[in-house]
């Protein structure tokens, strides 16, 4: 009875997979693009890019974390904060695909099905690029299962995105069917999991008592916050890419609606991180205003601040959000600004040597911990870019990602 | 089960780091300046000769704190890092995946990478050696000239660390993190 029912639920997994519409392509097909200028540079810079992930990670297999400017004082460098940056956009994305086909706003329908996909593809590149961070991913799945920390912020981070990832496969799915009652639901649970998922990534540092410019709730809600914005950035250059910046009257309403909630968004974000500033330099807590105080003298904060910040919501005010062409580069701009936000995290953290004493120990303590990405993290970093670009390249062929409402 | 502490009469240290090269020697710790288990931290005095400020100048031998509430423990996700029998913390290098998530959760910078295993290593009281062997003492203990360190379990209270703890003022470090360390410092 039991082999029965197996057999036919496994049928019908396989019906429902085969039911899902895609183009039949061909490696021919991905080559042929319209041979302008530009595409074939977009294209010369992707192959690029994944021969420099290769590269990369051929360095790491030969050197092991060697091939890592990562230290005792700094354990995590550039390929966190990459990581970080993917599963940011990712659910960023989840955020704004769940406008139409959750929330049900008509008007951002026409985007669901691009940025669910676009969620996919950056959660896959962020796992890509961590997969050679953590020393043992292999180990990981056993043991995550077999042996699970459930106090630890990492464990439920990379569980549920796990899950998370899962969910948005079978969302993409049902959208593709055209099946929006189940595409909702599933839509629901992905993004109530990655709201967790992401949260608890802010909480892998919210809850280090040890750094004191990381500890407590701001983390774990900014992220949320920025993830939002990311998604918008992300929305806006998927877009301009597929219209050629020569937007439909839908598309254009969809895109200055959007810039609202940006404009509004981005003016949360402001007021966040002049409290926290004002917070961690004047409320007197130890180590942690000396800390605040060089963060305000990198230049890495001020480019996050200008390109994330301050140029898009510039754009944004003075338009009243109705110049969707200028938003677009300012979006590029702004994903610049959000590597910058991701990396300065994870720098930030890690710049208060713990000391313990060891002012003298072989040599003279640093005053601040310095850490510069190696060649092989910046080469597996902007493969991750790589394997992105390509994987949407790929999917935009692969399946319709416009609205069928829309046409 | 005993529950393993020490306590360290840091003002005896002199520097010599006997203690540091035992260490790596009895547990086989990589060679390598960032590669160390176990260190002894030290300050150039204060001030301006002859106001020389001798008191700032003592050395500090440090290590693991073995912390009660040990915030490594709390955030591994394989539960490679666990408090064992002797209320020793320790790592399980076959569970540990490298997410290095404790190296920036311990606030007294006690674990480094072992790349010969890949996994975090750190001061675990010399128990796959020395105790494993039978021994009482731990090798940075037994090699000290001066006795700075003093090795023992803080549930019996005849122990010669129970009966310092008693006896004699002493501080832990970065108390107020709630951490509850297990090395304690003979003023
Ligand atoms: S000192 Fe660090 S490594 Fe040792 S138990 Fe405490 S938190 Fe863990
Ligand atoms: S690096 Fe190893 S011991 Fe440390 S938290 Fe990760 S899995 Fe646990």
């Amino acid at each position: 009875m039991e082999q029965t029912v197996k057999k036919f639920s496994i049928k019908e997994i396989k019906e429902f997979i085969a039911s899902i519409p895609y183009n039949k392509i061909t490696i021919k097909d991905i080559l042929s693009f319209e041979k302008t200028k530009e595409n074939k540079i977009l294209a010369g810079v992707i192959a690029l890019l994944l021969g420099l992930f290769i590269m990369g990670v051929l360095m790491y297999l030969l050197h092991g974390h060697h091939a890592y400017n990562v230290t005792r004082e700094h354990p995590w460098g550039l390929l966190i904060a990459v990581y970080i940056f993917f599963v940011v956009s990712s659910t960023g994305l989840c955020i704004v695909g769940s406008l139409g086909d959750v929330f049900g706003f008509k008007d951002y329908m026409l985007i669901s099905k691009r940025a669910i996909f676009g969620s996919i593809v950056t959660i896959l590149s962020g796992f890509a690029v961590i997969a050679f961070e953590i020393g043992h991913p292999v180990t990981m799945l056993i043991y995550n299962i077999v042996s699970p920390g459930l106090r630890s912020a990492i464990w439920w981070m990379g569980t549920l995105y796990g899950l998370y990832l899962t969910f948005m496969i079978i969302e993409f799915m049902f959208l593709l069917k055209n099946d929006m009652k189940n595409a909702r639901t599933f839509g629901l649970i992905g993004l109530l999991v990655g709201l967790a998922a992401h949260s608890n990534l802010g909480g892998v540092f919210g809850f280090l008592n040890a750094r004191t410019i990381s500890n407590g709730v701001f983390y774990p809600t900014y992220f949320i916050l920025t993830a939002f914005i990311t998604g918008i950035f992300i929305a806006f250059i998927m877009m301009g890419f597929r219209y050629k910046l020569n937007f439909t009257k839908e598309v254009q309403v969809m895109l200055s609606n959007l810039a609202k909630i940006q404009g509004l968004l981005i003016s949360i974000l402001i007021f966040f991180v002049t409290w926290k500033m004002l917070t961690d330099i004047y409320g007197g807590m130890e180590n942690r205003s000396g800390v605040a105080i060089h963060i305000l003298g990198s230049w890495t904060f001020w480019a996050e601040v200008i390109l994330a910040m301050l140029i898009p919501i510039y754009i944004i005010l003075k338009s009243k959000g109705d110049d969707t062409k200028k938003l677009f580069y300012a979006s590029l701009g702004g994903m610049v600004g959000i590597f910058f936000m991701r990396y300065n995290l994870v720098h930030d953290t890690q710049l208060k040597p713990l000391q313990m004493m060891k002012t003298e120990q072989y040599q003279l303590a640093p005053q601040w911990v310095h850490y510069f990405p190696s060649a092989a993290e910046i080469m597996i970093s902007l493969g991750g870019l790589g394997i992105c670009l390509a994987l949407y390249y790929v999917g935009t062929k692969l399946f319709n990602l416009d609205s069928d409402t829309h046409h | 089960m005993a529950n393993y502490g020490m306590a360290l009469d840091y003002k005896n240290c002199i520097n010599c780091k006997a203690c540091e090269v035992a260490c790596k020697e009895e547990n086989g710790v990589e060679l390598g300046a960032e590669k160390h288990r176990i260190w002894v931290g030290g300050n150039e005095p204060d001030g301006i000769w002859p106001l020389l400020n001798i008191a700032s100048a003592a050395f500090m031998p440090s290590q693991c704190q073995h912390c009660e509430n040990a915030p490594c423990e709390e955030v591994c996700p394989t539960h490679a890092t666990y408090y064992d029998d002797n209320g020793v913390v320790r790592v399980d290098a076959d569970k540990c995946i490298l997410c290095s998530y404790c190296m920036n959760a311990c606030p007294y910078d006690a674990r480094y990478v072992d790349s010969r295993t890949m996994t975090v290593d750190k001061c675990n009281f010399c128990s796959e050696t020395r105790l494993a062997r039978g021994e009482t003492t731990t090798a940075c203990q037994n090699t000290c000239p001066t006795k700075v360190r003093i090795f023992g379990d803080l549930d019996d209270p005849n122990s010669e660390i129970s009966v310092l703890l008693r006896t004699r003022e002493h501080f832990t470090l970065k108390t107020h993190l709630g951490t509850k360390p297990k090395l304690f410092y003979m003023l």
